[in-house]
């Protein structure tokens, strides 16, 4: 009985010993955990991990944290999708391929929610954290301690992800989990309560966060920076944390109904005793669409910074770049239907949402022709950032037409749910999400550590990432035209092969892009003396966060700037360059008030964990010690008092001059 | 000792009067009296009670957001609680009105 | 020029405007958590009846009471936070000890509610209403519940805070929460009740 409520059902069966590539990847994710341990162990690291990195509420730590996180799970979604592609790749005619339809459909299901939830969504928060405090003349975020519990919570949860891979099953449903498959009768496994749990978890981390941003951006904008003032990225961030905030919320209640269905037998999803299986598919998609304009209206806002910094020329219509993020914002929630034309509403309905979602391309495009008028007669530097611009234009493009195509119900009842769909949100997400996250990444890079990426490196990367995006994803567009449908791990008709070994093959290339990209890094971090960042401002920005030194000081300003137009920055280098001067000589330095490094974050984190892991496997004690270490946790730090602390002023003046001596 | 005033933080709600509470409190009373009456004596119609009971939820939903949250627009943090819960509304008017059609329609053409 | 005192003034104002700014907008998320569950409620109520229907279990004059206890503590709640600003502590703790034995109470009758309701077979798997009727005023009843643990802790806290500015803010942040659990309460005991018994 006792051992019942400690192990529940979790036995040794749980590892799958007999499936040899999960085996493989659980004893590489060991091994590689194992030495990261080894070597922090060796070089006796574990204090400065602690006390610089799990414990720091500093938002230039959390961004930076967040950003290795995605990059780790963008490893695990991309092998997943090497699966998928080289999978389709053979599985013709009478050949099976190697992946059995269980493994199969595991894998899809953790492809998609690993690169939303755990790459695309923390990479977004890597931007946001490095960049968001700096541009508005901030300190830090709102709630730091917040800060560094949402980061936590979304580690926590991509965790659980990774369990599932080796202790159980991950959820066979795909990455939304559609009942009546996902509840109990037709997915009696752990799986689909992974799924729930994992983003029960990171969910509340990003609410957390969406909250922060908020009160960032609403608050604590310096001194003169009024609304219209901000940088279109800042613009950008506060619309994308306002659906993040009104979002989420919808998906927490509609896992939390599944998870009831599943755990307590209710019938809010069963197809029997007054549940209603649609109700779950309306639910999950009114979170489910702004959840991908959360995504790419940050990467938006990259593209405003980064055409207009490297055209050298004022943005082009900020007010109208306003009116169209503020339109795309409202009208995203008035859109969702679209994901299910083909599930029985009537044309009335259809016909509204169909008409809703083609008004939502407009401020789209006006934003893209914003940024082309921006180039126009701009002095264009072709670097790594504007390289993956160039590419955004066409390839978002085109995926937004396919869109607007799928926007119609007829043409969607022909290719609704079929490669053709496939291609599309990847157009998108890859063209217009990760393309602008990586060149907000290469954009930020020297901000966050002092040092340039290699140009070298990143325009081939960039070059492998393009083609093999289009090589990869083009076969698809014509596949769903010709009628094959997603998720299908095999298929009888051999005419389709040759179009997936050109999907393989861009894959490849792909593959090719990010070692790449890890060969970049790695060159970068070698030569980083070379490409070291002395001034603060290695691309002649026009905004706050180039004011300062690369990496920014802890406090990020000595004293708060005070603005009074738009590109602050800019105009005071033009004003300044003629007087021989950047920066001041004679400041007055005042002590700094900061919050201190606190633990809560990294353990209430863990807590909530253990008892997600817990409620998986119906280990009902460590459940209620997870749950009750989470709410002690809490307390207890409500009772803490010191919770900040001063920079003296001579500290902050040492810091000052050693910036000015690097930059003469 | 300063003996100079000092400001209370904007929280973006209206000063704390005893007399504001007595009176949202008297006025919710009477309005969820109403409601309960109206339901429980049986002299209406349908959709008389329908619509007295969803007037007079939504009638003491605002007094409480003046009398209790004290919600205003008469300072700057004031005005934005404002905007924001105005925005939540028309959020969640979508979302409820969205789906109360939808899942109709569905049950219209399906069932 | 400003002192010292009314600098560190400014920045705690500031700050505290800044972090009920944040409590107010979750609030504005659980407004829209509870607009979901109020949906679903409605959509799996309107449907056609699977059995035991909500209407033979109700008693009006439970939840009659129930919301007038609430009502109550709204208000003696507001007294604490008046007398917060007076600066009377002991007071403070008294309103909020009323203000917790009307929760208390409230809770109570709902836990009595939903046993009744159990045994007389309406249970929370039997049908898709039952399910939607216990999750959304049990999620309330649980937020009431976890405002009470609140209030328990403010109890104790007051003292060694010692009304500075920390106690005004999280005593505010307390109030909100409370407020807002009467709000939602309006409409749940309009249209899960009142529409119920009609």
């Amino acid at each position: 009985m006792f051992k019942d409520l400690l192990f529940g059902n979790l036995t040794l069966d749980a590892i799958p010993l007999h499936v040899p590539i999960i085996v493989g990847a659980g004893i590489f994710m060991v091994l590689v955990v194992a030495t990261i341990i080894f070597w922090i162990t060796i070089y006796g690291k574990w204090s400065y991990i602690w006390h610089e990195w799990i414990t720091s509420v500093d938002h230039k730590k959390i961004g930076i944290m967040y950003l290795l996180l995605s990059a780790v799970m963008l490893l695990r979604g991309f092998s997943d999708a090497v699966l998928m592609r080289s999978q389709q790749a053979i599985a013709s005619g009478t050949n099976l391929g190697y992946l059995s339809p269980e493994h199969y459909d595991q894998i899809f299901s953790a492809h998609g929610v690993i690169m939303i939830f755990f790459v695309a969504m923390p990479m977004m928060f890597a931007l946001l954290n490095i960049a968001v405090p700096l541009q508005i003349g901030a300190r830090d975020v709102a709630y730091p301690y917040l800060n560094s519990l949402s980061f936590w919570l979304t580690f926590v949860g991509a965790m659980l992800c990774n369990a599932s891979l080796v202790i159980g099953d991950f959820a066979k449903t795909g990455w939304l989990a559609y009942p009546p498959l996902s509840e109990l009768y037709y997915s009696p496994d752990v799986g689909v309560d992974y799924f729930i749990w994992s983003l029960q978890i990171s969910g509340v981390g990003t609410l957390l966060a969406g909250i922060n941003f908020i009160a960032t951006i609403i608050k604590m904008r310096c001194k003169g920076m009024t609304l219209m003032r901000m940088p279109v990225f800042i613009w950008s961030a506060l619309c994308a944390m306002i659906l993040v905030a009104l979002a989420f919320p919808v998906l927490t209640v509609t896992l939390a109904l599944l998870f009831l269905d599943r755990m307590l037998g209710m019938h809010f999803f069963t197809d029997f005793a007054g549940g209603n299986i649609m109700m779950y598919v309306n639910l999950i998609w009114v979170w489910g669409h702004p959840e991908v304009y959360i995504l790419i209206l940050p990467a938006f806002g990259v593209f405003s910074e980064v055409v207009a910094t490297f055209s050298q020329k004022t943005l082009f219509g900020y007010t109208t770049m306003v009116w169209a993020i503020a339109i795309i914002t409202f009208l995203s929630f008035v859109v969702w239907l679209h994901h299910f034309f083909t599930m029985g509403a009537g044309a009335d309905v259809n016909g509204f949402f169909g008409i809703a979602t083609m008004i939502i391309a407009i401020p789209t495009g006006v934003k893209v022709f914003n940024w082309l008028f921006t180039m126009y007669q701009g002095r264009i530097i072709l670097a790594t950032p504007m390289l993956w611009v160039t590419a955004f234009f066409t390839t978002f493009a085109i995926g937004g037409m396919t869109g607007v195509m799928m926007a119609v119900p007829p043409v969607d009842f022909q290719v609704h749910n079929s490669l053709f769909l496939v291609a599309h949100f990847h157009n998108v997400i890859i063209g217009g999400v990760l393309f602008g996250y990586f060149a907000g990444i290469i954009y930020w890079f020297p901000k966050a550590f002092g040092f340039r990426l290699d140009e070298k490196w990143g325009t081939w990367s960039f070059a492998f990432w393009v083609v093999g995006f289009y090589v990869a994803f083009m076969p698809l567009y014509v596949l769903g035209l010709n009628g094959f449908m997603r998720r299908v791990n095999h298929y009888s008709n051999t005419m389709y092969q040759p179009y997936f070994i050109v999907a393989a093959l861009g894959a490849a290339f792909i593959l090719i892009g990010i070692c790449l990209q890890i060969g970049q890094l790695i060159v970068s971090i070698k030569h980083r003396h070379t490409l070291r960042d002395h001034t603060g401002d290695p691309w002649n920005g026009r905004t706050l966060e180039w004011s300062v030194a690369s990496p920014a000081p802890l406090y990020n300003f000595a004293e708060l700037p005070i603005v009074s137009t738009r590109d602050q920055f800019w105009e005071y280098k033009q004003e300044h360059l003629a007087e021989g001067r950047v920066h001041p000589k004679n400041m007055h330095y005042h002590p700094i008030h900061m919050p201190k490094n606190t633990p809560a974050g990294f353990i209430i984190a863990l807590f909530a964990g253990i008892a997600g892991f817990a409620l998986v496997w119906h280990m009902w004690i460590p459940g209620l010690l997870g749950f009750a270490g989470v709410l002690i946790t809490m307390i207890a730090r409500t009772f803490k008092t010191d919770t900040d602390y001063y920079i003296d002023a001579a500290t902050v003046k040492k810091t000052e001059l050693t910036h000015i001596k690097e930059m003469i | 000792m300063h003996n100079h005033e000092i400001n209370q933080p904007d929280f973006g709600t209206s000063q704390k009067k005893l007399g504001i509470y007595i009176v949202g409190f008297i006025t919710c009373s009477i309005l969820t009296l109403i409601s309960f009456w109206t339901v429980m004596s049986g002299q209406f119609t349908k959709w008389e009670m329908f619509i007295i009971i969803y007037a007079a939820a939504f009638i003491q939903f605002f007094v409480q957001l003046l009398c209790f949250l004290r919600l205003n627009t008469q300072t700057k943090q004031g005005r934005t609680n404002v905007m924001s819960i105005i925005f939540t509304g028309v959020i969640l008017t979508s979302i409820i009105i969205g789906s109360l059609w939808i899942m109709w329609n569905l049950h219209y053409n399906m069932m | 020029m400003h002192s010292e005192d009314s600098v560190a003034n400014d920045h705690h104002h500031a700050s505290d405007s800044t972090d009920v700014f944040g409590f107010w907008l979750y609030i504005m998320t659980d407004c829209i958590l509870f607009g979901c569950l109020f949906t679903t409620f409605l959509v799996l109520h309107i449907q056609a009846m699977h059995g035991l229907v909500l209407k033979s279990y109700l008693n009006l004059y439970d939840v009659l009471i129930e919301t007038f206890l609430l009502l109550l503590s709204n208000f003696t709640f507001c007294l604490a936070i008046l007398n917060l600003y007076a600066n009377k502590l002991f007071k403070v703790q008294a309103w909020l000890a009323i203000t917790f034995l009307l929760g208390a109470s409230f809770v109570g009758i709902e836990i009595r509610e939903f046993i009744h309701l159990a045994n007389e077979g309406f249970r929370w798997d039997v049908n898709s209403q039952a399910s939607s009727f216990f999750t959304l005023v049990g999620t309330h009843g649980l937020h009431v519940s976890c405002g009470l643990l609140w209030i328990l802790l403010m109890i104790i806290q007051l003292p060694l805070l010692k009304m500075t500015n920390v106690a005004k803010r999280r005593m505010t942040y307390l109030g909100l929460f409370w407020n807002f659990l009467d709000i939602v309460w309006i409409f749940v005991f309009t249209i899960v009740y009142l529409m119920g018994a009609m």
